[in-house]
């Protein structure tokens, strides 16, 4: 789903990338730029945390000049008064003016780096505010992509801007080595909005290689149990072969027992010589055996044999 | 210097990798020995330093580095060591009979009633941009901090110990391809100090390599002083890459440190 994300078939909106200390997204968010100028979308950075030359570090000459670099990072409080992007004129409507003076008749990227940097000068309702205007879309800025680190802030800060991503990217370092091919550069937790309101997650193992191009190493999310061994379990085991003695049967004797009637089922004969009456009324004929006793005393002698 | 640092960082006074920010952090012990070895090893390098040396004297740093084979003293005279004695500089101001200071002062955020660091980072700014015949003569400068926890206990808040501290890097590493060492203090982990902790996540979000120095878990030992763990951030310099972590056990002596791998103390086997 990253993968897809990254493409741009999903996820459009607002896309936040959630790191922290142990694992560092800006590899990530290199990639979502280096996607996109492949795709020759223009791509508008605001840069705030590291210069230009760092973040093009990577990117061939022909991508990075399709990017354009607003540069907040020199000086953003304006100590130097060199007159470039201030962290006071962040607002949604002041990025709006600056992209449509690129003349680019195409919607735009906007990738922010990072909305930490704004959120540690600028108060979180003002950046959420603004967050949600450039992502409705419309004019000029097809989608919006943000790097936020996520133990510089409350979980409260956090929660509110990732509530209105159409995507968070949760990157976790991995421990020990996954897979021997190649070195992942840590694991990643994917929650997508769709538009229909349905949320999926997916949890997958990922790369960074030397040209941001982005790699999904291994799928983590869908732990399936591995598939039942059905080699040898199709076939019925014939439970009477390897005896020492003969459990089958020949031709003869499955037809004598075929053929045999067993005591208590119901056949004509039977049926016939109990529906039709006897004549005598039932008589009873009793022999006594050798070893009967025929006991004077027997207090049954009411009985009229 | 200490040269099994050195091994372990795989850098020389020749060859050192430049546009670093790197962040030195201690719990439970002291980590002013990363400091000092900084310094001479910068200064044996050849090139620009300058100290804001906020916890102690310019004479505790010198005897230092006199065991460790460099001369500040003369350092400073020859004008490759610039250096900003906080303690003397900070009485001076707050003992002035005179108007508030201007704050492009270094320390008149002391006075101010909005601690802000511009000062500060325009005395960094003054002392390291040099003329051409002086870039000629050094190498790349570098600004090393000792330490960024004490401006916090001066009622500075961290977004301007932060915004201090981009500054410098904009300035520093990226501007003028130097390098820059700061030593931040993360004392009361149990009590969850907010600030300190904030200040210590958003440097290393920022720098390249941090050297983590903490006691032992068990407590005091004679052979072995603390460990050190050795990170290089994977995505610094733009590069991608995981983070690679090495961990060292050292033990302090009188004319160096010596690292050795856990469980490998002279003392044990």
């Amino acid at each position: 789903m990253l993968v897809e994300i990254i493409q741009g078939s999903e996820g459009g909106g607002l896309v936040v990338i959630k790191d922290s200390a142990e694992c560092d997204g800006r590899s990530l968010l290199k990639g979502f730029i280096k996607a996109a100028v492949l795709r020759n979308e223009p791509v508008h950075v605001l840069g705030f945390e590291v210069s230009e030359d760092e973040l093009c570090t990577g990117l061939d000459s022909g991508p990075a000049s399709r990017l354009v670099f607003h540069d907040g990072y020199s000086d953003p409080l304006q100590w130097l008064g060199q007159g470039k992007l201030s962290v006071q004129d962040y607002s949604a409507q002041n990025m709006r003016n600056r992209i449509s003076q690129s003349d680019d008749p195409k919607v735009v990227t906007l990738v922010i780096d990072s909305l930490s940097w704004l959120l540690l000068h600028t108060p979180p309702t003002a950046v959420c505010q603004s967050l949600q205007e450039l992502s409705r879309g419309g004019l000029k800025v097809k989608r919006v992509v943000a790097l936020l680190h996520s133990d510089l802030h409350e979980q409260g800060v956090v929660g509110s801007v990732c509530h209105m991503a159409t995507a968070v990217v949760t990157v976790t370092p991995v421990s020990g080595s996954v897979s021997a091919e190649a070195e992942p550069n840590g694991i990643v937790r994917t929650l997508l909005r769709r538009k229909t309101g349905r949320v999926s997650r997916e949890e997958e193992c990922y790369s960074v290689r030397e040209d941001f191009s982005v790699q999904i190493l291994r799928d983590l999310s869908t732990r399936k149990q591995p598939a039942p061994d059905s080699r040898g379990e199709t076939k019925q085991d014939d439970p009477a072969a390897n005896l020492t003695f003969n459990l089958r049967l020949s031709e003869d004797e499955r037809r004598a027992r075929e053929n045999l009637s067993l005591p208590f089922t119901f056949s004509e004969e039977k049926k016939s010589s109990l529906l039709q009456p006897r004549s005598g009324g039932g008589r009873i004929l009793y022999e006594p055996d050798a070893s009967d006793d025929f006991d004077q005393e027997d207090p049954d002698d009411d009985l009229d044999i | 210097m200490f040269p099994e640092l050195n091994n372990i960082l795989n850098t020389s006074p020749d060859k050192f990798e430049q546009g670093q920010f790197i962040l030195v952090s201690d719990s439970k012990t002291d980590g002013t020995f990363l400091i000092h070895h900084f310094i001479s090893f910068y200064l044996k390098a050849g090139c620009r330093v300058c100290v804001l040396g906020l916890v102690q004297s310019f004479s505790h740093y010198s005897a230092v580095g006199q065991r460790l084979g460099v001369s500040l003293p003369q350092a400073r005279e020859k004008g490759q060591l610039v250096f900003l004695e906080g303690l003397r500089g900070s009485l001076d101001v707050l003992l002035q009979d005179g108007p508030i200071p201007d704050t492009a002062q270094p320390l008149g955020f002391l006075r101010s009633p909005v601690p802000e660091l511009r000062g500060l980072f325009e005395f960094v700014q003054s002392s390291l941009s040099s003329t051409e015949e002086e870039v000629a003569a050094w190498g790349p400068p570098v600004l090393i901090v000792d330490d960024l926890s004490v401006l916090l206990s001066l009622g500075v808040s961290p977004g301007a110990v932060l915004d201090f501290m981009h500054y410098c890097r904009v300035a520093v590493c990226s501007r003028m391809q130097g390098n820059m060492v700061t030593l931040v203090h993360n004392e009361e982990e149990e009590l969850g100090d907010e600030d300190s902790e904030l200040l210590l996540r958003s440097l290393t979000h920022q720098s390249s390599l941090t050297l983590q120095v903490q006691g032992l878990a068990t407590g005091y030992c004679r052979d072995i002083h603390g460990q050190m763990e050795l990170r290089w951030r994977g995505g610094s310099q733009g590069r991608p890459g995981r983070d690679q972590v090495k961990l060292f056990q050292y033990k302090v002596q009188d004319k160096g440190v010596s690292f050795f791998a856990r469980g490998t103390s002279s003392a044990v086997l």
